[in-house]
C-alpha cells in the first residue's frame, strides 16, 4: 500500500508491504529495514534500521500528528486524486525548494532541459537521507540557483520550471 | 493545624498545594471557572465550588465568590498559590477580615512590597543594593535627566509592572522620547498606572533569586538561590539550584541581604527576593515576589525543605524549628517549564485537546503537572503544561538527566517547546553555565529542530492509516488458557472439570 503525506509544505511517498509477517518500508524508492510494535492506540515502537524510537501518533480524518524526541510533526494524507489534480491545475512558473536544511546530491536536470510532470530534478540529502525533488509540471527549467555539494536553507529555491 | 484548607488556584500549584495539604491530613476544597470542571484540582480535591467563568475576572479573580465558598465549605484557610490573587493586598485583607487565615505574608507586607519603587526604597534603608537608577516614578524631563546620569544603556520600567510588560530597553539618547512613549502606554493598558522609573542596563545579567522563609516570631531563614537566567519574553522557563555562577561566599551574602529585607516588612511565611547579577557577581536587589514562586521545586529538591507544607504550617501558627546552620544543600536541581507553545513562531501559545500523553519518570524525576489524556488546554489561562524537575548530585548529571527525561516525554494534540528545551540542553554554552538572561535571543537556532525527523514520521503515519484500514477486522489476541479453561468449566457444567 503506498501512502502521500505532506510535511511542512513537501510531498513524500511511502510504501508498506507486509510479506511473510515481516514489514517492508519503502520511502522515496529508498527501502528500509523497519520493525513495529502497536504498544497502545497512539504509541508506536519502531526500530529502524536497529535504531529503537517511540513515537507517538494521533490520527484525525487525514490529518496525522506525529511526535519525535520532543518534536510534533503535522503530516497530511494526499490522496492519488488529489495529486493529479494539483499537477493539472499547477502551471506556469514552479519554485522548486530545498524542503528542509540539506545538501544539494546531485542536479538531475539542467537549465534548457524538458521535463514532464513527476520526473526527478534535483537530489537533496538530509539526515543521511536522499530524497529527490520532483518537477510539479510539463515544462522546461528554467534557472539552477545551486550546484552540487551546495549546503542549502529549508525554503532556498534550487531550481525554477517553466511551463511555457 | 487546619481542618480545611480551600485552595484559591487551578492548574499545576493547585494540585501540588492540594497534594501537601493530603499529606498533612487536611482535607481540601477546590474552586473552579466554567473552563476547569474537568480540570484535575476539581478531581483531587475533597469538595470543589464553582465560582463563575472562564475568564479570570468572572472566577479566579472574584474576591467575594472565592470567600463566599470558603465561607459555605468552612475552610479555616485560603492558599492562594501564584499569579491570581497571590499578591492581592485587599484579598490578604478581605480574608483577615473575614476570619479566615490567608497563607501567605500579612496586607501590609504585600503592599510594600507589591510597589516596586517602595520595595527599592526599603530595600535601600537595609543597605541592600540597587541598580543605579531614579528614586522612584519620574516626569518624562526627570527621566531624561537621569538617564544621561546614569549612562546608557537604560531600563525604562513600569512601577506596578511584571512579567516584562511596560519595560524597554534604550541603547542610546535618540531612542529614549519614543521608548517611553511605548513603556507607559503598555503600563497604562497593563496595570492601570502609567508612571514609570529609569535604572541602568546590566550587560549580560543574570537572574539569581533567593528563597526566603519566615514564621510569625520572625525567624526567617534563606533557603539558597535559585538561578533563572534562561528566559524567553522575560518569562522563566528554566531554572536551578544551587546557581553555577556564585561562590558560596557570595550565596552567603545574598542569603543574609534576602533575610533583612523581608524582616524589614516583617515578612511570614514563604517569599522570594529577586536579584540582578552581573559577571562579577556583584548583584542588586530587583523585587521581592510575596508569594510562592513557579520554580520552588528546585529549592525543594536541593534542601529537603518543603516549601508548600511550611507555607500552611506557619499560617497555622507554628515555628520553624530550625536555625540556619541546619539548612543545608546536596546536590543540583534543574526545572523545565513544559507550555503548550511553538518556539518556531515566538513562543506562540498553542491551545487543543491532549490527545496522547506520556510522562517521564525514574529516580530523582518529578513532574509536577495538572493534564491527563483527553484534558483541554485553553486559551483562558497560561499554557503552562507541567514542570519537570530533575535531581542529581552535579548539574552535569542533573542536565544530562533532564535531557532524557525530555526525551520520554510524548504529548500529541498540541504544540510544545520540549524539543527546543532538549537542544537547550544540549547546548555547550548551558552546559557550561554560560547563561544570562539573553540567551535564549542569542541562540535563535534553538527555537527549531536542525534535523527533520521525516523518515521515521513517514513511517508512523503510514503505519496508523494501514492499522486504521485494518480496524475493520480487529486482530484477535488469542484468548487466554485462564479464559479457555473458563470457557471449558462453563460447558461441562462440571464442578469438578
Amino acid at each position: 500500500m503506498t501512502y502521500t503525506f505532506k510535511i511542512r509544505d513537501q510531498i513524500y511517498k511511502i510504501t508498506l508491504e507486509k510479506e511473510d509477517g515481516q514489514l517492508q518500508v519503502e520511502i522515496e524508492g529508498r527501502s528500509i529495514p523497519v520493525d513495529f510494535e502497536k504498544i497502545e492506540d497512539d504509541l508506536y515502537s519502531v526500530l529502524i534500521d536497529g535504531k529503537s524510537v517511540s513515537i507517538g501518533v494521533f490520527r484525525k480524518g487525514k490529518k496525522v500528528q506525529v511526535f519525535i524526541e520532543g518534536e510534533l510533526y503535522e503530516l497530511e494524507a494526499v490522496s492519488e486524486r488529489e495529486q493529479r489534480k494539483t499537477s493539472h491545475i499547477v502551471s506556469g512558473i514552479q519554485e522548486i525548494k530545498s524542503p528542509m536544511p540539506s545538501r544539494v546530491v546531485k542536479i538531475l536536470k539542467g537549465e534548457g532541459d524538458e521535463v514532464a510532470p513527476d520526473e526527478g530534478l534535483i537530489v537533496v540529502e538530509a539526515m543521511k537521507m536522499e530524497s529527490e525533488l520532483k518537477s510539479p509540471i510539463a515544462g522546461k527549467v528554467k534557472n539552477v540557483m545551486v550546484k552540487e555539494g551546495d549546503a542549502v536553507e529549508s525554503g532556498a529555491v534550487l531550481l525554477v520550471v517553466s511551463s511555457e | 493545624m487546619f481542618k480545611k484548607v480551600l485552595i484559591a488556584n487551578r492548574g499545576e500549584i493547585a494540585v501540588r498545594i492540594i497534594r501537601a495539604c493530603r499529606d498533612m491530613g487536611i482535607s481540601t476544597v477546590a474552586v473552579y471557572s466554567d473552563a476547569d470542571r474537568r480540570s484535575l484540582h476539581v478531581a483531587l480535591a475533597d469538595e470543589a465550588y464553582h465560582i463563575g467563568g472562564s475568564t479570570p475576572g468572572e472566577s479566579y479573580l472574584n474576591k467575594e465568590k472565592i470567600i463566599g465558598a470558603a465561607k459555605k465549605s468552612g475552610a479555616e484557610a485560603i492558599h492562594p498559590g501564584f499569579g491570581f490573587l497571590s499578591e492581592n493586598e485587599s484579598f490578604a485583607d478581605m480574608c483577615e477580615k473575614s476570619g479566615i487565615v490567608f497563607i501567605g505574608p500579612s496586607p501590609e507586607a504585600i503592599r510594600l512590597m507589591g510597589d516596586k519603587i517602595t520595595a527599592r526604597k526599603i530595600a535601600h534603608d537595609v543597605k541592600v543594593p540597587l541598580v543605579p537608577g531614579s528614586d522612584g516614578a519620574v516626569s518624562d524631563v526627570e527621566a531624561s535627566v537621569i538617564a544621561a546620569e546614569i549612562g546608557y544603556p537604560v531600563m525604562i520600567k513600569a512601577s506596578a509592572g511584571g512579567g516584562g510588560k511596560g519595560m524597554r530597553l534604550v541603547r542610546g539618547k535618540d531612542d529614549f522620547e519614543s521608548s517611553l512613549r511605548m513603556a507607559r502606554s503598555e503600563a497604562r493598558s497593563a496595570f492601570g498606572d502609567d508612571s514609570v522609573f529609569v535604572e541602568r542596563f546590566i550587560e549580560r545579567p543574570r537572574h539569581i533569586e533567593i528563597q526566603i522563609i519566615a514564621d510569625s516570631e520572625g525567624n526567617t531563614l534563606y533557603l539558597f538561590e535559585r538561578e533563572c537566567s534562561i528566559q524567553r519574553r522575560h518569562q522563566k522557563v528554566i531554572e536551578e539550584a544551587p546557581s553555577s555562577a556564585i561562590s558560596s561566599r557570595t550565596r552567603k551574602k545574598m542569603g543574609e541581604v534576602a533575610v533583612r529585607i523581608a524582616k524589614a516588612v516583617k515578612y511570614k511565611g514563604a517569599g522570594t527576593i529577586e536579584f540582578i547579577m552581573d559577571q562579577s557577581q556583584d548583584f542588586y536587589f530587583l523585587e521581592m515576589n510575596t508569594r510562592v514562586q513557579v520554580e520552588h521545586p528546585v529549592t525543594e529538591m536541593i534542601t529537603g525543605f518543603d516549601i508548600v507544607k511550611w507555607m500552611i504550617r506557619i499560617a497555622a501558627g507554628e515555628k520553624l524549628p530550625f536555625k540556619q546552620k541546619n539548612i543545608v544543600m546536596k546536590g543540583h536541581a534543574l526545572e523545565c517549564r513544559v507550555y503548550a507553545e511553538n518556539p518556531e513562531t515566538n513562543f506562540l501559545p498553542s491551545p487543543g485537546v491532549i490527545e496522547y500523553l506520556r510522562t517521564p519518570s525514574g529516580p530523582g524525576i518529578r513532574n509536577d503537572s495538572s493534564i491527563y489524556n483527553g484534558c483541554e488546554i485553553t486559551s483562558y489561562y497560561d499554557p503552562m503544561l507541567s514542570k519537570l524537575i530533575v535531581w542529581a548530585d552535579s548539574r552535569e548529571a542533573a542536565i544530562r538527566k533532564m535531557e532524557s527525561a525530555l526525551r520520554e516525554y510524548i504529548v500529541l494534540g498540541v504544540k510544545t517547546n520540549i524539543g527546543f528545551l532538549i537542544r537547550v540542553m544540549n547546548n555547550d554554552e548551558f552546559r557550561k553555565g554560560k547563561i544570562d538572561t539573553g540567551f535564549i535571543e542569542r541562540h535563535p537556532e534553538l527555537l527549531k529542530p536542525p534535523v527533520l525527523q521525516i523518515e521515521p514520521a513517514l513511517i508512523a503515519a503510514a503505519l496508523s492509516m494501514s492499522s486504521a484500514e485494518s480496524a475493520g477486522q480487529p486482530a484477535q489476541k488469542p484468548a487466554s488458557n485462564w479464559k479457555l479453561f473458563g470457557r471449558r468449566s462453563g460447558v461441562s457444567r462440571s464442578p469438578l472439570a
